[in-house]
């Protein structure tokens, strides 16, 4: 029995991605329209497999990085938001390359049923890794999944939403790197390692303004959940092929306003289409001050530092940045001094970081990092494409 | 109206409540300072932005979630102060409230930075709602 899905689409006018759900055969039907012209024009429609490529993300608190993940889909173009006409509180974000899933959608237990349980959602007795790991795979195939929607207002699992299979399919969360199955489902996984001090700070910063909170509230809230983010979600930095790691600076002595940061962007030496940034000279041992004769900076200035390593057994190469951007013009000096950075354009990390300027981070390393992760997450997906691509249907021309 | 203190881009400061608006600009360069940096005192200022929410559903949800995390952390107190506590517990009501302060600033985040609210595409196609209703101050 033969089955068959008839779409339509506007006219084609110039170049159009059409993607569907299947890399089954496809014939095109269609009907052109030209002035009467000597012209002759070629359409070309070339038929590519469907290739997810998945990116894991681990953080705590879960889900939430928004302006971490508008950092990464940015890079490709276009704005991530909810999907239109859904759940209002909807966790996924979409834009036209990338689908963010937020693995809080995951869990098996909501709040009341945690709470009946004893467990936090850390643990990973609330969370459905089998649906989680049948679903990614679904989706890296190139079928649409029913998600179910945790709400994060309610505490409840709301009804399920569909999600199609995009382009890059980024799952966040506490457990993206958890399951082995998940994790090998994984292209690429980034680990954000927030030290405690910093933590505490940012903490700070985030509730104070809540008149249900005070310091004691938000310190023994960080003290209860460390036992469980100790056990079930620090380990999984040692499977990520990035860890972007933010501590407290070292230029500020006994600075604990966590506003100046020394950030590190440890990359896993070896991963397949990933090839670490590196300073001056690869492989070697740099530290650079740029802040000189020729460039003024204002305090407490820029350090960095590059050097390979070795994190959990693996090899790795760390650059480092210490200090704060305050300049256009230190911005562009640093990216001109980096190498291997994917860019497509001098300047692009400075353009990236720029259309986010009100975003946190964006005059210190983890903006920087952020946006040279989503230049090397774009660059694994075309090389990728690159190797799974099929021979191009060539149609006939007028 | 719900005001917060926000830290913008460049000026990530923390608000000093003993401090009004501040500049200071000594200009000191010493022989050691390797740097050739100006030292600046870092400017201190405070922003006190308010997060607009467009719809009436989502100020709503809004002062819920603001209840919410007075409610939880008071349970959460209690229930590690108690005299029978136990361990779980314990860590179970912290994570609530962990959960709401988060899903707090997720929202505050969206309205502020991103100028997005949530119920935006709901209210395309539902205008009439009661959650749908502008909200004005």
């Amino acid at each position: 029995m033969a089955v068959s899905t008839i779409y339509s689409t506007q006219a084609l006018n110039s170049t159009h991605f059409l993607t569907s759900s299947s890399s089954s055969k496809q014939v095109f039907f269609y009907r052109r329209h030209q002035p009467q012209t000597n012209r002759s024009f070629n359409t070309t429609i070339t038929c590519a497999a469907q290739q997810t490529v998945v990116i894991g993300l681990a953080a705590d608190s879960g889900c939430g990085k928004s302006t971490f993940m508008r950092r990464l889909t940015s890079v490709f173009g276009g704005a991530a938001e909810p999907p239109k006409g859904g759940n209002p509180d909807s966790n996924t974000l979409i834009s036209d390359m990338t689908t963010v899933i937020c693995l809080d959608d995951y869990h098996s237990l909501d709040r009341t049923g945690r709470k009946e349980k004893g467990v936090t959602a850390l643990d990973p007795r609330a969370n459905d890794f089998d649906l989680m790991y049948e679903q990614v795979k679904a989706l890296k195939s190139g079928i649409a999944v029913e998600k179910p929607i945790y709400n994060h207002v309610t505490g409840l699992l709301d009804a399920p939403e569909l999600i199609q299979p995009p382009k890059i399919l980024v799952i966040e969360g506490l457990h993206p790197m958890f399951d082995e199955r998940v994790r090998d489902l994984l292209d690429f996984s980034i680990y954000l390692d927030i030290s405690n001090e910093v933590k505490f700070a940012w903490k700070i910063q985030r509730d104070m303004a809540e008149r249900g909170h005070s310091l004691e509230s938000i310190k023994a809230s960080i003290e209860a959940r460390k036992p469980d983010f100790d056990a079930f979600i620090d380990p999984q930095k040692q499977y990520a092929d990035a860890v972007i790691e933010v501590l407290p600076t070292q230029l500020i002595p006994d600075d604990n306003e966590g506003k100046v940061l020394r950030v590190r962007l440890i990359m896993k030496e070896g991963v397949q289409y990933f090839s670490p940034v590196y300073l001056f000279d690869e492989g070697s041992t740099i530290s650079w001050i740029p802040c000189g004769r020729k460039l003024t900076c204002s305090y407490p200035g820029i350090k960095f530092n590059y050097s390979p390593d070795s994190y959990f057994d693996h090899e790795v190469s760390v650059v480092e940045m210490d200090g704060q951007f305050d300049r256009l013009d230190e911005l562009i000096y640093v990216e001109s001094h980096l190498s291997n950075l994917s860019t497509k354009f001098y300047g692009e990390v400075t353009q990236q970081m720029l259309k986010h300027a009100d975003f946190p981070g964006s005059n210190n390393g983890t903006g920087l990092f952020q946006t040279i992760v989503g230049l090397k997450i774009r660059d694994l997906y075309e090389q990728l494409i690159a190797n799974k691509a099929t021979a191009p249907a060539e149609t006939a021309k007028a | 109206m719900m005001s917060t203190t926000a830290s913008h881009g460049r000026a990530m400061m923390l608000p000093s409540p003993t401090k009004a608006l501040q500049h200071h600009r000594p200009s000191i360069l010493t022989v050691s300072d390797m740097f050739h940096v100006r030292r600046t005192e870092p400017r201190r200022f405070r922003l006190v932005v308010t997060a607009t929410a467009k719809y009436k559903g989502t100020k709503m949800r809004e002062e819920k979630l603001s209840e919410m995390i007075e409610e939880k952390v008071k349970e959460a107190t209690e229930v590690c102060e108690a005299e029978d506590r136990s361990e779980e517990e314990c860590r179970v009501a912290w994570d609530e409230v962990e959960e709401v302060s988060q899903a707090k600033a997720d929202l505050r985040i969206k309205l502020k930075l991103l100028n997005q609210d949530p119920l935006e595409s709901f209210c395309q196609e539902n205008p009439e709602t009661d959650e749908c209703r502008i909200y004005e101050e």
